[in-house]
């Protein structure tokens, strides 16, 4: 860990005004402080917001407010997040340990650094940590990788399951710089890495996510976040997906799909829900919609099974919200 | 480093809150290599934090990269809490802050202003053990005891959570304290036995 | 009779925080050092940058290949075969990725940690040979060692013609099981704090072996093994990955030896998966011949490892079942740019167990027989060389006890038959055959004033019982209650025999071997006090010619007198004696058993394999303490099912950087994996192995766990899923 100075805001303004070149912003830490050991990321200030009062979970005419600062864990039991929006609690349930939950923000959360061993490994090169180092991932170890929305430089999934279940509902990010306040769509935050995989998001220097907004969504209520993975708590998804149906005598009205460990940024499956749209709610039904999820994949020597697992992931997914 | 007071430190941060411009910020994408700037870098600045650990007030003067895990084993010679992976990814570092379980080898003890910290030393009152360090005990739910202080400190706060419910629940909420021995079972039975008692 | 079961003695002191592990020791003046590992696994290093890091705050010392602390030897004994036998910083050749390249020693940890992170080294890198699959091809019959029977063919009969006898069979299956490397992953990193004075070295440093680590380290540094005292009274995990000396307890005694300061060294999570030892990666391949009815005729079983160290053809396949042609072999490649293997528990006996019994579990498929009775067809009654009777074997009895505890009778016979819901539900079953053995100890059992009695051996406590196990004996011994008996391990000053007990606890032999000198230093030390009381001036029974000892009492000449009275009337600090216990009788053959039953439920859509039920019936002799026996099992069950579930090192074979060194990514089992096992105790005490009866019992539920769960995965699924871990994309339809 490089040395920094350290100074603690109690107010936006202050954060904001304490915040320079090289700063970082520190929230829970549990990214922060882990990549400053492995020295991925070596800020020259560390600008410690907890004290700073983003907090409330509220309903609003637009939908439910979570404070940037709210835990993920305070956000996962809240009757205004559990009892609305399942697939919320259940995707941050699913999240890490009772520990970092206790400890990371939803701001935080939301801008979580990709898991891919070569970006946590400063030994190697990385595309994302390092502009035009290169990519290991591509021919090394990729079985967790991305499949969808990669380049030739960089494959690295998005770890959020937070921001697959928020953007299957489309919420949005409210946040403020020196320029003042602004809102953005979730979906339009997260940049595809293209050729320039190390501009990870739309977040301005010096912008704080202040908070998020979940749209009124009132068939939300019927909704699930299906993780797979390799061990049954406590890791990342090999794939997961946020599934949100509106069902009318039987038949799909509406249908939120979005998808975790197989993109570079959390991924809505629009495809799989037109698909879903005014077919009656059973499983032949949701095999058929699945059919096109994984287009466009690009596989690779150690995930050819994800487009598979994509597909039967959703599925599941829909069978829970249909049982 | 020993606990004394640091007026140096309060000065740095006087001089931090004026001079700072609001520019280029590291929670973007963007991440400066630090090898250049490291060989260069200045004197560690040192911050003061008055907290209370175990019911006793202790004011610290720290580098403020020092952990809260470092803090405790290297500054407090609190050596229960235990340093496993450094990393968060195994749960051995467990400690309360304001009441609440978290891992304290992510956590920076520069933050920890005013806040009160409990670690598996400050559970007992003298020699009357916490009922969940008796009932660890009881049921064996520990072999070669270095997770044992994390798994304990969890427990505590799992139960005080209400998430010591069915035997799924209580082993999800376990589930961020690794046990490479395989004490799990018998760590399942003692939150159960510790909960009937509380 | 109900079954001795004790809390753990040493438990107040692990959940109040107080016991402290190597790493809490701080001395005054103590400096703190942080490993600086390489980058590339093989070529050499050309320059480091140590400017960045000499500047930064702090730093006391840098070692290099260039300025290193002296060694003056070389690892001794078993440590020569499995560990590292380079010695750190040796010189500036780089073998393998993760290796040593330089020591930071600053006055906190921080600086420590991040004046490493300034070292910049320049490496000359040359390609690496670090693929296990590549290697396999050209693997070559390992060297043999001298006393180890490791990687020697076994051959019955001696001239036997296995392709021939296969060829002869009504039956015959072929397969090939692969297992990755394993990494021993105890939740303590390995940490030594070293401190001299006087020429002697005093070292805090977790080991199952104080005496062993001792030798080992005094081998190293050159000195005397009197001058080398190792304490390590508390070790936060071994299975094997503490048997031997490693490089981070070696730099901390001699950089203390050359800075005249105590010296602490942390190895980092990812390091320990390089600079300690790992099992092996293996590849066995198993062809069995049988007879319609069941009945084996041929058994071939080749293996391809890294080491000797994982040789399951000598450790499980004899061992098994009778078959008339039996022909094992071993080859080994050598060379590899790898970290150094070494054993972990259960060595050779996991991966043999997994692969010996997934392949009589597909034996019995093709038979279309139940799995039980194939084995019940093959039942050993004595060993295939020699044969040699079991001194006590209740395998067919831990089969039918453990059939009837978990209801095996309504295991569905066609893989895929039984569902529930999305689930797909299977069970399978396995054999664990694990050796017994013991070796002679010593142990010195003393009396003291305080009413208390000591009982001490250089063994060691990473979990397994031994406090509380040397606390009971003792108290059995002495007729006392347990809470007045302290035990003592964990320190190399304390008695051994010198024979293979140095090693401490290794091998589940520990309660073995320790148990039964216990009970003879009990005698000897009964014996002396006896004189003592008859002899001593200001004993109440002096002069008496009929002392007897009994429950911590003495009579004699129609008086009475507790121990403690009499050495406090005597003014005696203590009195006692060393037992040495006897050889080994070899008329007979030593194992512990286990049967395994095993259930999974596997998602239709999304294939993942979880635990849904696990019994173990086993017979590994007398219980000596139920309660830490059964942690023993149910640890060491779910270590083997982790191979099944979850562990997998990956070695990128283009630059042998294993690419999952943290515990994010290396993954091992969680609280949510695991259900509640039912564990039961056959209990026939073995009393031709020791004068306590009590077999090994710490591998024993590592052994086989894993062919179980694969066994179950295939009931559940139809899928043999032969290469571990067994993940779900590869369980998908």
């Amino acid at each position: 860990m490089r040395p920094y100075t350290y100074a603690a805001a109690r107010s936006v303004g202050e954060a904001l005004e304490r915040a320079g070149d090289g700063s970082a912003y520190l929230a829970g830490g549990t990214t922060l402080v882990d990549l400053m050991k492995l020295e991925v990321v070596s800020p020259a200030h560390v600008v410690d917001i907890t004290a700073v009062p983003l907090r409330g979970i509220r309903r609003g005419p637009r939908g439910l407010f979570i404070g940037a600062m709210e835990r993920m864990a305070d956000v996962a039991g809240h009757h205004l997040v559990a009892e609305p929006y399942p697939v919320v609690a259940e995707a941050l349930r699913q999240s890490a340990s009772p520990q970092i939950r206790n400890m990371a923000t939803i701001g935080g959360n939301l801008l979580q650094r990709t898991r891919c061993g070569y970006f946590r490994d400063p030994a190697t090169p990385c595309n994302r940590r390092e502009p035009g180092s290169g990519c290991p991932a591509v021919d090394g170890h990729n079985r967790s990788h991305a499949i969808l929305g990669t380049s030739d430089a960089c494959v690295a999934t998005h770890p959020s399951d937070l921001a697959v279940a928020l953007t299957a509902l489309d919420a949005r990010l409210s946040l403020r710089g020196a320029g003042g306040e602004r809102t953005l769509r979730l979906a339009d935050f997260y940049r595809l890495p293209g050729g320039t995989p190390h501009l990870e998001n739309e977040l301005r220097p010096g912008e704080l996510i202040t908070g998020v907004t979940v749209p009124a969504l009132p068939w939300a209520r019927r909704s699930t976040y299906v993780k797979v993975r390799d061990r049954r708590s406590y890791e990342f998804a090999l794939c997961s997906a946020a599934v949100a149906v509106h069902v009318k005598g039987g038949v799909i009205r509406e249908a939120r799909v979005a998808a975790g460990g197989v993109g570079t940024r959390p991924w809505r499956l629009p495809a799989v829900e037109e698909a879903l749209r005014g077919r009656p709610m059973r499983t032949e039904t949701f095999e058929a919609a699945v059919a096109h999820a994984a287009d466009g994949a690009r596989p690779l020597a150690r995930n050819a099974f994800k487009p598979a697992l994509l597909r039967r992931t959703i599925v599941r997914a829909l069978v829970h919200l249909a049982g | 480093m020993e606990e004394q007071s640091q007026d140096d430190g309060v000065s740095r941060r006087g001089f931090l809150l004026t001079s700072a411009a609001a520019a280029a910020l590291a929670a973007t994408a963007e991440n400066p290599r630090p090898a250049a700037a490291a060989a260069t870098a200045a004197p560690a600045e040192v911050v003061e934090v008055a907290l209370e650990v175990n019911g006793k007030a202790r004011t610290l003067a720290l580098d403020p990269r020092v952990t809260l895990l470092d803090a405790l084993r290297e500054r407090l010679d609190l050596t229960g809490t235990k340093k496993g992976c450094d990393r968060g990814q195994c749960g051995a570092c467990t400690v309360h802050v304001d009441g609440r379980r978290v891992l304290s080898c992510l956590t920076l003890a520069a933050g920890l202003g005013g806040k009160a910290v409990t670690t598996v030393e400050g559970l007992a009152e003298g020699d009357r053990l916490h009922p969940v360090q008796r009932a660890f005990v009881a049921c064996d739910g520990l072999q070669c005891g270095f997770c044992t202080p994390g798994q304990v400190m969890s427990a505590v706060a799992l139960i005080e959570e209400g998430h010591a419910g069915s035997e799924a629940e209580i082993r999800e909420y376990m589930s961020g304290n690794i046990c490479r021995c395989g004490a799990y079972q018998q760590i399942v039975q003692a939150v159960r036995m510790a909960k009937e008692e509380a | 009779m109900a079954r001795p079961s004790m809390d753990r003695i040493d438990a107040r002191a692990k959940v109040t925080g107080a016991a402290r592990y190597s790493a809490d020791h701080k001395l005054p003046g103590m400096v703190h050092g942080h490993l600086v590992t390489s980058t590339i696994a093989r070529g050499r290093v050309v320059s480091m940058d140590l400017d960045a890091a000499r500047a930064a705050g702090g730093v006391v010392e840098i070692y290099t290949p260039d300025h290193r602390p002296a060694f003056q030897g070389a690892l001794t004994g078993l440590a020569a075969v499995f560990a590292e036998t380079r010695p750190p910083l040796a010189d500036r050749e780089v073998h393998y990725h993760g290796q040593i390249v330089a020591l930071v020693l600053a006055e906190t940890v921080e600086q420590a940690r991040d004046a490493a992170a300034l070292i910049r080294v320049t490496y000359e890198a040359q390609p690496p040979n670090s693929s296990f699959e590549d290697a396999k091809e050209h693997a070559v019959s390992p060297p043999s060692v001298p006393g180890l029977p490791l990687g020697v063919p076994i051959k019955e009969p001696e001239n036997v013609d296995i392709k021939a006898a296969l060829a002869a069979s009504e039956v015959t299956i072929e397969r090939t099981y692969e297992i990755p490397p394993r990494h021993h992953s105890m939740m303590e990193p390995h940490a030594a704090v070293a401190v001299w004075q006087d020429g002697r070295l005093t070292i805090y440093s977790g080991t199952q072996g104080p005496a062993a680590h001792a030798m080992e380290l005094s081998g190293v540094l050159g000195v005397e093994q009197a001058d080398v005292h190792v304490i390590s009274p508390y070790v936060g995990g071994g299975f094997g990955g503490k048997a031997f000396t490693w490089a981070p307890a070696m730099l901390a005694a001699a950089a203390a030896r050359e800075l005249g300061r105590p010296v602490k060294v942390v190895t980092g999570r990812e390091q320990l998966f390089t600079v300690t030892g790992h099992r092996a990666a293996s590849s066995q391949t198993f062809a069995l011949g049988a007879r319609r009815d069941g009945r084996l005729n041929a058994i071939e079983h080749a293996t391809i490892s890294q080491s000797l160290g994982e040789d399951p053809g000598y450790r499980t396949t004899p061992k098994y079942y009778a078959a008339p042609n039996v022909h094992i072999s071993m080859k080994i490649t050598p060379g590899l740019d790898l970290p150094t293997a070494t054993i972990m528990r259960a060595p050779g006996d996991e991966s043999g167990s997994f692969a010996l019994e997934c392949v009589m579990d597909e034996l019995a498929e093709e038979l279309g027989m139940d799995p039980i009775e194939l084995r019940m067809r093959n039942y050993l009654e004595s060993t295939l060389k020699g044969k040699l009777p079991y001194s006590s074997k209740h395998l067919d009895e831990c089969y039918r006890v453990g059939a009837e505890r978990f209801g095996w009778s309504r295991r569905g016979e066609r893989p895929g038959a039984v569902t529930d819901g999305e689930w797909q539900v299977g069970m399978g079953m396995a054999t664990a055959v694990l050796d017994a053995g013991r070796a002679p100890t010593t142990v010195r059992v003393a009396f003291r004033p305080n009413g208390t009695a000591t009982v001490g051996n250089a063994t060691s406590d990473a979990g397994t019982g031994m406090w509380t196990v040397m606390a009971m004996t003792g108290a059995r011994a002495l007729g006392l209650p347990a809470d007045r008996i302290r035990p003592a391990l964990g320190d190399s000053a304390l008695p051994f025999a010198g024979s293979s007990d140095i090693y401490g606890a290794v091998g589940s032999a520990a309660t073995a071997t320790v148990t039964p000198a216990i009970l003879t230093a009990a005698r000897e030390a009964i014996a002396k006090l006896a004189e003592h009381a008859a002899t001593a001036e200001g004993s109440p029974l002096r002069g008496a010619d009929d002392v007897r000892y009994a429950e911590g009492r003495l009579t004699g000449g129609g008086k009475a007198v507790t121990f403690g009275e009499l050495l406090t009337l005597t003014g005696t600090a203590e009195v006692g004696a060393q037992g040495t216990s006897a050889d080994l009788d070899t008329t007979h053959a030593y194992a512990s058993y286990a049967a395994h039953f095993c259930e999974v439920r596997v998602n239709r859509w999304t294939g993942e394999p979880l635990l849904s039920r696990f019994t173990t019936v086993v017979d590994a002799g007398a219980i000596l303490n139920a309660k830490t026996a059964r942690g023993q099992i149910t640890g060491g069950v779910l270590f083997g099912l982790a191979a099944a579930m979850c562990e997998e090192g990956r070695v990128e074979g283009a630059t042998g950087r294993i690419s999952n060194a943290n515990l994010a990514d290396y993954l091992l089992p969680v609280n949510a994996d695991t259900v509640e096992f039912d564990v039961h105790f056959l209990d026939h005490p073995d009393t031709r192995l020791s004068p306590t009866g009590a077999r090994g019992i710490g591998e024993l539920g590592t052994v086989g766990a894993a062919a179980a769960f694969a066994n179950a995965v295939h009931n559940a699924t139809g899928r043999r899923v032969r290469t571990l871990p067994i993940t779900p994309d590869k369980l998908l339809a």
